[in-house]
């Protein structure tokens, strides 16, 4: 009964979310008809737009699983965004540092670079807030801002392409670039970079005793202390992984889709991969299929509005309205949610 | 000290302030409602419901101060949403203020685009003027950054001294705090947690909804998509910068306010340093002021943590 209850309330969420976006399509004027079959063939009209839907998840699924590995242990990262910018900027140090690396050394050369760039800007927040308690949310949103200006800095100055006058750097050595794995598509292989790490995280957090801690310091980080295991090490270990992750997906979208730096590579995925991994319940698998979720729904409303003139901000409205609609479900839904 | 650096002074400090306004603004109400323990990291979606409000009573009626009212109830709007969230529904807060950062932000782009369609001449409506306070503004430097300024900054200023006195000199703010420190004492002692909490929640709207609208009616006359950018999350950086302290904020958001104008100066007379170096700086200072503070509690206690009457 609590189960089928349960399962009434996301349906409640779903229908509701529905409901709201028939609305905002009527206020626009738009057939509705006509937009919901835009928004799909948005999707799934062509080999292209589905592999696009791959390229929108690759960076959602590294740093939602960055999220969600810190949320385990109670590491409310916020900072994903600014992780992704300083693995970015590790990736094209080192390209250009070591540029005449082949690729089978320089591709994990700057994978672990990012992860290790990434991962930095995640544990001085994680290490503040293991040692001194002072909260992670706030210093992980300033250190967004910070990394965004010194990605900022660096394309004006020490990583400027000399030969453009844009604010960007010069293309990336060849080594360095991951291989498009579809000739007429972006899709690139950082989508396998991505899956592979949904698999070692599952391992790591779900498979070995590490994880085990990591998990039982979130769930209750007193009863783990009373218990030997140590709350602080692993604070700094998930913040260390969460903002490596992070690290890698900034790696993933400069070697694998620009093949150079520049400000504005993510578009707030930094940001959206904390609903991602709100959605995906902090689970790998979850995380995967919310990434890909949330994708399609901003692939496809790109299709709504060429097609149907629905402005693509109704995508960040639904993001909006069904995080706010989960936090509420137990309020809103609670006839269904109690055993009667 | 000649009178052409005194006259750059005063320049460089008419300018600080009106940047520092909305921060000052919005600032404050996120103090009142971080001191009563809920952290709302959706400034942002609050001012910017306030900006898109305001602007949008204020072009079609044309009445400033029907804009400025609609902008605050604006703010109110979002404050209170994140409010039930995360008191009645006890939600992550964090999370909550996250979601409405987006919602707000793809809403008011959307309803901006269905009511004005995509133009290409921005929709301008008026804006608030300066009003000179005889006598005070004649007081050289600070006379013109302070007391020749349009309405936002005068009630950023009387903002500034009633949260003071409200914090520091009446029961209320006690009452706050002992709701934002320690809820279960508060609670046994008498007080309605929840209900404070809510007031608390509803402050940040007013005040954060009308520094949306001191940006709209204020500083530029005009909305577009993302009017704040980021101002919101930079008001949550002048807080922690400023202590909760109403004093501290305002020389927080002064700082930012300087940096900025600063910023926007060198951009113009084409300096060759990039100007990330000083959109960086209040960031820097205020990761600096947060790594110097270490060791001394800052934050309430129950910041962030929902207050659940039956339980320990």
């Amino acid at each position: 009964m609590k189960q089928f209850g349960k399962l009434l309330s996301y349906l409640g969420i779903a229908f509701l979310t529905l409901s709201i976006s028939i609305l905002l399509i009527l206020l626009v004027g738009s057939s509705v008809t006509q937009a919901f079959s835009s928004f799909l063939s948005g999707i799934f009209g062509s080999f292209y737009s589905v592999s696009e839907v791959m390229v929108k998840a690759t960076p959602l699924i590294l740093t939602g699983l960055g999220v969600a590995v810190g949320s385990r242990s109670g590491f409310i990262n916020i900072g994903a965004e600014g992780q992704l910018y300083m693995g970015a900027i590790a990736v094209t140090f080192i390209a250009f540092w070591l540029n005449d690396l082949p690729a089978m050394v320089m591709i994990p050369l700057v994978i672990l670079g990012g992860f290790v760039f990434g991962g930095i800007w995640s544990v001085i927040p994680g290490f503040l807030k293991a040692r001194f308690g002072i909260s992670e949310v706030i210093t992980t949103l300033m250190f967004n801002y910070i990394a965004l200006s010194i990605v900022g800095i660096l394309v004006r100055t020490l990583l400027k392409d000399p030969a453009s006058s844009l604010p960007m750097s010069a293309f990336l050595p060849d080594g360095a670039t991951l291989p498009t794995l579809i000739s007429t598509t972006r899709l690139h292989a950082g989508i396998l970079v991505a899956l592979i790490s949904v698999v070692l995280v599952w391992l790591l957090v779900w498979k070995t005793p590490t994880g085990y801690e990591m998990r039982a310091v979130g769930l209750n980080p007193r009863a783990s202390k009373c218990a030997g295991i140590s709350v602080y090490k692993n604070i700094i270990l998930s913040s260390l992984i969460s903002g490596g992750l992070a690290g890698i997906a900034g790696v993933c979208e400069v070697s694998g889709l620009h093949h150079k730096l520049l400000e504005g590579i993510s578009p707030g995925y930094g940001y959206i991969a904390i609903i991602v991994a709100l959605l995906g319940k902090n689970h790998p698998v979850g995380v995967v299929i919310s990434a890909l979720g949330i994708a399609a729904l901003q692939v496809g409303s790109l299709g709504m509005q060429r097609m149907a003139g629905v402005p693509t901000s109704i995508s960040s409205i639904i993001m909006g309205v069904v995080v706010l609609l989960i936090l509420a479900r137990k309020s809103l839904f609670r006839r269904l949610l109690t055993d009667e | 000290m000649d009178s052409g650096f005194i006259a750059l002074i005063t320049m460089y400090l008419v300018a600080s302030v009106r940047m520092a306004t909305p921060l000052i603004l919005a600032g404050l109400g996120e103090a009142v409602s971080e001191k009563a323990g809920i952290l709302n990291i959706g400034v942002e979606a609050i001012m910017l419901s306030g900006a898109f409000f305001s602007f949008i009573v204020a072009f079609f009626t044309g009445n400033l101060y029907l804009g400025l009212l609609t902008g605050i109830l604006g703010g109110i709007l979002v404050s209170m949403i994140h409010a039930v969230l995360s008191i009645h529904c006890k939600a992550n807060q964090t999370i909550a203020g996250l979601a409405l950062n987006f919602m707000v932000m793809g809403l008011t782009s959307f309803l901006f685009l269905i009511v004005f369609g995509q133009t290409t001449t921005i929709p301008a409506c008026n804006m608030f003027g300066d009003l000179k306070i005889p006598l005070l503004s004649s007081i050289p430097i600070i006379g013109p950054a302070l007391f020749n300024q349009n309405i936002f900054v005068y009630l950023a200023l009387i903002g500034i001294i009633l949260t003071a006195i409200f914090f520091y000199k009446t029961e209320w703010g006690i009452n706050l705090q002992a709701v934002g420190e320690y809820p279960q004492a508060a609670n046994s002692a008498g007080l309605n947690v929840f209900a404070i909490r809510y007031f608390a929640c509803f402050i940040n709207g007013v005040l954060g909804g009308l520094g949306g609208a001191s940006i709209t009616l204020g500083q530029l006359g005009f909305f577009m998509e993302n009017v704040t950018s980021g101002r919101g999350y930079i008001a949550l950086v002048a807080v922690i910068l400023g202590r909760r302290n109403p004093i501290g904020i305002f020389a927080a958001a002064m700082v930012i306010g300087f940096s900025q104008a600063l910023q926007y100066n060198l951009q113009t007379l084409g300096f060759p340093i990039p100007t990330q170096v000083f959109t960086m700086f209040p960031y820097l200072v205020a990761v600096i002021v947060l790594f110097l503070s270490i060791g001394k509690s800052i934050d309430p206690s129950a910041l962030g943590i929902p207050f659940e009457r039956n339980k320990r």
